[in-house]
């Protein structure tokens, strides 16, 4: 066994390309990160990131992507994390998710058209698929797609959409046969965001807008009569639920990621620097105890999510681990806040400027903590997943959903 | 990166999975664990024979010179057999505090022994105070005319019944210091009793007048602390793998019953309780699989944080172990505590893992203590 990633020559050469290459391109910013300025950087990074095809590096050139290997995608992602970025560095689920379902089950000529905006960081795509009427039951969705000549007919809402500065396209499930059986009666499609009929309301929610998680707000779409042309249904019409078992498995967590525990060494700097009343608080072995919890949460769900990159990126069958590192990463963050609630004191709650010099990272991280438990389907469907992968109460063990071509 | 087992550890775990399935199915385990003896000797030198008691001595002692992560494959299949013998206690907690604290002549002469199962040596350590670090011995060992003369009890003694050797830590000399000395168990006035109770293997090992020559101390008269403290943190991630496979046995039976269990007109597992008493098995088998594991991983490659991931692993595994099995019997109802049944094999083994080598309790202030200046190594991208 070989819990370390190991970095060939070529690797290693390429780090420092890239490393060199983001040292001068990653944007400086000040003051509240989701400022319209600083949005503004971050897209400017995701073009000059989907110009060299570093932004979607394992996706196939002729679709815009970077043609890269795997090897090459570690990297980037590796490079980006060190600058506290995910990759694309705003929110673009749709882009993502959608993207990776597209080349599973896209066209040709889908392919070829949808794609290359997105590998290219020229746009920004969200993904609806909470509507009021269908949460965890997405299959039960009521916004409707009726055909009608060369267009389907959308009228319905989506809920829990997107972040604050809008997207381009539109990633969605819609129910297109109102008397098919279930599972039998929904497709997917990409829907520009400007047609017609398309109203964006704001709503604002618990998360604060930083972590990548909600960037200040989620939105409400409304879709009153909007056509859009058949040729953007994407895997057939009524085919949807085999395209969303993709789109799940890869939102269930199953790309897992390498990542150095973060949180345990920015909670244990944060406690040093508090003030104290006499004795260092790490004198005390009380508070020794529950940094050793926190160490312990943040460990196992680092295991987890190594494990299950491992997997992802050598192409292993995978049965449960997508959820369970899921349900883990939701559970135990709601955990490790709550430690850190009690580690850091009422300091842990701040985002205020004259006491709290993180720049409320605690805030955001308590937070996040609860805003992150429903988000790609909530704990308890991570659990109703699990249950049916380890085949519990039932011979047949469901398999996972297929994430690549 | 490869968390995969390798071609010959595949091969080890296969090998070992058969000798257990043919050797020790569940029937026989409940009985050879009610035996007096409390596990089959023939089992045992079989397996040394096998090489497997030996796995991690190494090999100019005798042993197969395997690392520590081969030896925990190989214990981790012992464990979901819940296969009882000191295996353990003496093929990898004495081998390994010979090794690190004997002088090159008492490793030459106890290790070949050990691996071969003609001496089977278990650490007797632990006291009426209860702790597994050196404040924990209060034992002393008299001198006398160039012996040592040992008089108290040592209490929960993993395995002691059938030992040959006793490693037991005693304060000796003016200053007390911590001493480990080797007795023969058939020395006069040894006396080992097993304990009465919740149990496993515990017993009390009593010293009553025992000489033995000042030989018998391990090691060339230097201090013993850290030596012993290395055996333990190598030797806890090999027990916690057998926990590991206790924990799996325990998930597999949980599965397996909620299938075939059919209440209100269908299985209980299509019950989401009982999925979720599952779920929450499964995940403290993984997380003590992974730490369990990543600790090996350390310890053979020679990676820093060796003894926080050691820790991290007896903790987490000690604590899984002991809600897996908890969440199996939610799922058994009373089939579970029926003794022929066979879960509670492993409820009886988790009780009783849980303290050997150090509880969850220990094992997080050791690591408390550490994480303070933990260095979390090298950015690894570096």
């Amino acid at each position: 066994m070989d819990f370390e990633p190991a970095y060939t020559p070529e690797q290693r050469a390429f780090r420092a390309e890239v490393r060199a290459w983001l040292d001068d391109h990653v944007p400086h910013v000040e003051g509240d990160q989701d400022s319209d300025e600083n949005y503004a950087k971050y897209r400017q990074l995701g073009r000059d990131l989907g110009e060299r095809g570093w932004l979607r590096p394992t996706a196939p050139v002729e679709y815009g992507g970077g043609g890269l290997s795997v090897d090459h995608a570690i990297v980037l992602a590796e490079e980006m994390d060190r600058h506290d970025l995910t990759s694309p560095p705003y929110y673009d689920s749709g882009g993502s998710l959608g993207g990776a379902s597209i080349l599973v089950w896209g066209s040709e000529e889908q392919k070829r058209r949808l794609l290359p905006p997105i590998f290219r960081g020229e746009t920004v795509t969200w993904q609806l698929l909470t509507g009021p009427e269908a949460g965890s039951d997405l299959a039960s969705t009521e916004t409707d797609a009726m055909r009608d000549g060369d267009e389907y007919v959308i009228n319905g809402t989506k809920v829990f959409i997107g972040g604050s500065h809008g997207a381009d396209s539109f990633w969605t499930i819609c129910r297109t046969d109102r008397e098919g059986a279930r599972h039998q009666n929904v497709s997917w499609f990409m829907i520009p965001s400007d047609l017609p009929g398309i109203t964006v309301e704001r709503m604002y929610l618990l998360s604060d807008g930083r972590e990548g998680i909600g960037r200040g707000y989620k939105n409400t779409i409304y879709f009153d009569n909007a056509r859009v042309p058949a040729e953007n249904l994407v895997g057939g019409e009524n085919n949807g639920w085999k395209v969303a078992s993709t789109h799940l498995e890869l939102e269930h967590g199953s790309g897992g990621r390498i990542a150095r525990n973060v949180w345990f060494e920015r909670t244990r700097d944060r406690l040093r620097s508090l003030p104290a009343n006499g004795a260092h608080p790490l004198e005390d072995a009380e508070t020794r105890g529950l940094l050793a919890d926190l160490f312990m949460e943040t460990e196992v769900q680092r295991l987890f999510e190594l494990r299950n990159f491992w997997m992802n990126r050598t192409h292993q069958d995978m049965s449960y681990e997508g959820p369970q590192a899921s349900y883990y990463r939701k559970m135990s963050g709601l955990r490790a806040s709550q430690i850190m609630l009690e580690l850091l004191g009422p300091y842990a709650q701040l985002n205020d400027a004259e006491f709290d010099p993180t720049g409320g990272r605690f805030d955001s991280y308590l937070r996040n903590a609860i805003v992150s438990l429903h988000p790609g389907g909530t704990a308890d469907i991570q659990k109703v997943i699990m249950a049916r992968r380890i085949g519990i109460g039932r011979g047949e063990r469901e398999r996972a959903g297929r994430t690549v071509e | 990166m490869d968390l995969s087992l390798s071609e010959e550890q595949q091969l080890l775990k296969q090998g070992v999975e058969d000798f257990v399935a043919r050797e020790a199915p569940l029937e026989a385990v409940i009985e050879l664990t009610d035996s007096e003896l409390g596990y089959s000797p023939e089992h045992y030198a079989r397996v040394a024979e096998l090489g497997w008691l030996g796995a991690a001595i190494p090999e100019q002692y005798g042993g197969a010179g395997l690392g520590l992560t081969d030896a925990a494959v190989l214990f981790e299949a012992f464990g979901y057999a819940a296969l009882p013998g000191p295996f353990i206690s003496s093929g990898v907690v004495s081998a390994l505090i010979v090794e690190e604290a004997g002088s090159e002549e008492q490793r030459a002469e106890l290790l070949p022994r050990i691996a071969s199962g003609q001496a089977i040596a278990v650490l007797a350590l632990t006291e009426r105070g209860y702790g597994w670090g050196p404040e924990g011995v209060h034992m002393r060992a008299a001198s006398s005319n160039g012996d040592y003369v040992l008089d108290g009890d040592k209490l929960f003694v993993h395995d002691a019944i059938g030992a040959t050797h006793f490693i037991t830590a005693v304060r000796t000399g003016d200053d007390g210091a911590l001493t480990l000395l080797v007795v023969d168990a058939s020395a006069p006035g040894v006396s080992v009793r097993r304990l009465q109770g919740f149990t496993g293997s515990e017993c009390v090992v009593r010293f009553e007048g025992v000489r033995v020559p000042a030989s018998a101390a391990l090691g060339d008269g230097g201090a013993v602390e850290h030596p012993l403290d290395r055996a333990l943190t190598k030797a806890a991630p090999v027990l916690s793998a057998y926990q590991v496979g206790g924990g799996q046995a325990a998930f597999e039976l949980a599965v397996d019953y909620s299938r075939e269990r059919r209440q209100f007109g269908q299985p209980i597992g299509r019950f989401q309780h009982v999925q979720n008493h599952i779920i929450q098995l499964v995940n403290h088998v993984d997380a003590s699989r992974w730490t369990t594991y990543e600790a090996l991983w350390r310890h053979d490659s020679g990676k820093p944080g060796i003894e926080v991931a050691s820790h991290l692993a007896k903790a987490v595994t000690s604590e899984g172990f002991v809600h897996a099995v908890n969440y199996s019997h939610e799922v058994h109802a009373g089939v579970g505590v029926m003794h022929e049944y066979g879960l509670t094999l492993y409820t009886t083994l988790s009780r009783s893992l849980y303290h050997q080598l150090g509880s969850p309790r220990y094992h997080r202030r050791r690591l408390a203590d550490l994480l303070v200046d933990y260095d979390l190594g090298p950015d690894p991208l570096d």
